[in-house]
């Protein structure tokens, strides 16, 4: 009996090798095999002539060029103040609005259509919605605010290098704030209800339940968040290439975009991917906390010591 | 203030809160649509000629058939992202059910690992990848543009139909082993069919992420081939901006994506959504 099912097992292995390899193989093509590739080229000086690619070794200049770059500096710190300050936005109303909609009468159905929308809006389409909204001339963003009092003559929104930023933040943070809100709001839906109930008959007010049962209910979803949104803001690349494309004065370049810049437009091929290899290492960071978040067996542990 | 009356005020005050999120929401994208219904004349008036005779579609025949580039680059858009979701859906479906069912050593391990590639830049694959089909004379082609887009949609892919499939009861393939089905039989005509809604689910996101993407197309694209998302930017990058046409255009190729997005919204929230928390 034991040596039946033994083969019986062994053949569904061989079967389930022969069924991940086709994946395997092509994410080894598109993934391993690329990141592997601009790691190394990260140590060369490399440039497209005439059809091909020619590059000579040259250790780690490329890396030590990056410290005397001022754009570079520029770029760094656009992109660690954007991730940081939209983190902290997004996170913020996100869970105010989910906390809302899970309120028994902020619950409806069509509030998952309206969420759904703006995340699922190609990134460039949203980026020229906001090109038009900022229009310094016929912008329904100075129409209004004009309007109301709120300024008295017409702002170029785009026009100065860190309010530039900062508009590109609450343009992103506009698409971003529906998937975390829905992320959240699955949280809270796993927050026993039972927790509540308790807290109520020992006389917690709102905020004491909020801050007892609701946030340490959340942990797990809001880490997830935090990790999930500084990815994609630290590769936000669509807007800066519709909305500035860089300017004024590289008060928008971030990381990914001067990475591409360096490669594409000026063909310096190896310094593109040295600065496009320091994102990774800053992002692979961040992948590794994701990941050991979710670990089940780092979950079952930490309920444990609970 | 008694209890029901502060209860009715927390009501209300839950209902207004949501009500400025519906607007800020919402506003935007409602702004673009009627912007894209408006000629120049009345958007360049301070504050815009909203008069009812001025609506039409005059923008979208522009943008559809006098200018028309934008029919080609939505048809470009359309093979490209069925072409990715095809491919996910084959490679991911067989490698998830490896992963869920057939104890292929260390899955779980293999699994993290990978899911962690989703979060490199992608600027970090698109220059390697660049040479590389620059050398197969590559750039320029559907497939080129769908194998790139492969590094990002076919882990999800996977992930989402690992967790369909672990949910299946096994009793279901221990029959069909003992009626003498194969294991790959089992898995093509018992596995798959009960299947479906994960597998249009996956699909559906593997279609949308590939049909919005901007980066790797400008890089990987040059004159045979245009997307919607790089037809839209070229409106941008004008010297004169024809407002009404780009927004136009922005709708139009949003439409197919959000219709999708909106039919498929419980699946999307189960798989991805609730996916992306539980791990």
């Amino acid at each position: 009996m034991r040596l039946i099912s033994s083969s019986f097992e062994g053949r569904r292995r061989r079967t389930g090798l022969v069924l991940v390899a086709p994946a395997l193989l092509v994410l080894l093509g598109v993934l391993a095999y690329p990141i592997a590739a601009s790691l190394l080229l990260g140590f060369q000086d490399a440039t497209i002539a005439g059809g091909g690619v020619t590059s000579e070794w040259v250790g780690l200049a490329n890396y030590e060029r990056m410290l005397g770059d001022p754009t570079f500096g520029i770029a760094l710190r656009n992109s660690l103040y954007f991730t940081f300050v939209e983190v902290i936005a997004v996170i913020v109303i996100s869970l105010a609005v989910a906390l809302l909609l899970n309120q028994p009468s902020g619950r409806n159905g069509f509030f998952l259509v309206v969420l759904l929308v703006p995340w699922a809006l190609a990134p460039v389409a949203n980026a020229v919605l906001w090109k038009w909204i900022y229009n310094a001339n016929y912008g329904i963003l100075n129409t209004i605010l004009l309007q109301l009092g709120v300024i008295d003559q017409k702002v170029i929104w785009l026009g100065d290098p860190f309010l530039a930023l900062n508009m590109m933040l609450v343009a992103d943070a506009w698409k971003a704030i529906p998937f975390i809100t829905l992320l959240l709001l699955a949280g809270l839906q796993n927050v026993p209800s039972f927790l509540y109930r308790a807290a109520r008959v020992d006389g917690a007010g709102a905020w004491a339940r909020f801050r007892h049962v609701t946030l340490p209910g959340l942990r797990i979803p809001i880490l997830v968040a935090i990790v999930l949104q500084s990815i994609w803001a630290l590769k936000v690349f669509d807007l800066v290439f519709v909305l500035t494309k860089g300017g004024p004065m590289d008060g928008t370049v971030v990381l990914n975009f001067l990475a591409w810049r360096v490669t594409f437009n000026f063909l310096d091929l190896g310094y593109g991917a040295a600065i496009a290899n320091v994102l990774f290492v800053i992002m692979f960071v961040l992948a590794l906390i994701y990941v050991r978040t979710l670990d089940p067996e780092r979950r079952r542990k930490r309920a444990g010591n609970a | 203030m008694t209890p029901r009356l502060r209860r009715r005020l927390s009501t209300w005050g839950v209902r207004f809160a949501l009500l400025v999120f519906l607007v800020l929401m919402l506003g935007p994208i409602a702004w673009g649509v009627v912007t894209s219904l408006l000629p120049t004349s009345a958007l360049t008036q301070t504050p815009p000629d909203l008069s009812l005779s001025n609506f039409s579609l005059d923008n979208y025949a522009d943008v559809l058939v006098t200018r028309g580039n934008l029919p080609d680059a939505l048809f470009d858009s359309a093979v490209v992202a069925t072409l990715t979701a095809s491919l996910s859906l084959v490679l991911g479906s067989a490698a998830a059910y490896a992963l869920a069912r057939l104890r292929v050593p260390g899955s779980n391990k293999i699994l993290l690992a990978v899911l962690a590639t989703q979060m490199f830049p992608g600027i970090v694959i698109a220059i390697p990848l660049f040479i590389v089909f620059s050398q197969l004379r590559l750039v320029d082609t559907y497939l080129a543009l769908s194998m790139t887009y492969l590094s990002f949609t076919l882990v999800v892919v996977i992930w989402i139909l690992k967790g369909f499939f672990e949910s299946i009861p096994p009793q279901l393939e221990r029959a069909a082993a003992v009626d003498g089905a194969s294991t790959f039989q089992t898995f093509r005509l018992v596995v798959l069919p009960i299947s479906l809604p994960a597998l249009f689910a996956a699909g559906v996101f593997a279609f949308i992420e590939a049909w919005n993407e901007f980066f790797f197309a400008i890089i990987l694209t040059r004159v045979d081939i245009k997307t919607a998302p790089i037809a839209i930017a070229e409106f941008s990058g004008q010297y004169q901006t024809l407002y009404g046409e780009m927004l136009a255009a922005a709708v139009l190729a949003s439409i197919p994506v959000v219709l999708l997005a909106i039919i498929f919204r419980r699946f999307i929230v189960k798989g991805f959504v609730e996916g992306a928390v539980k791990g």
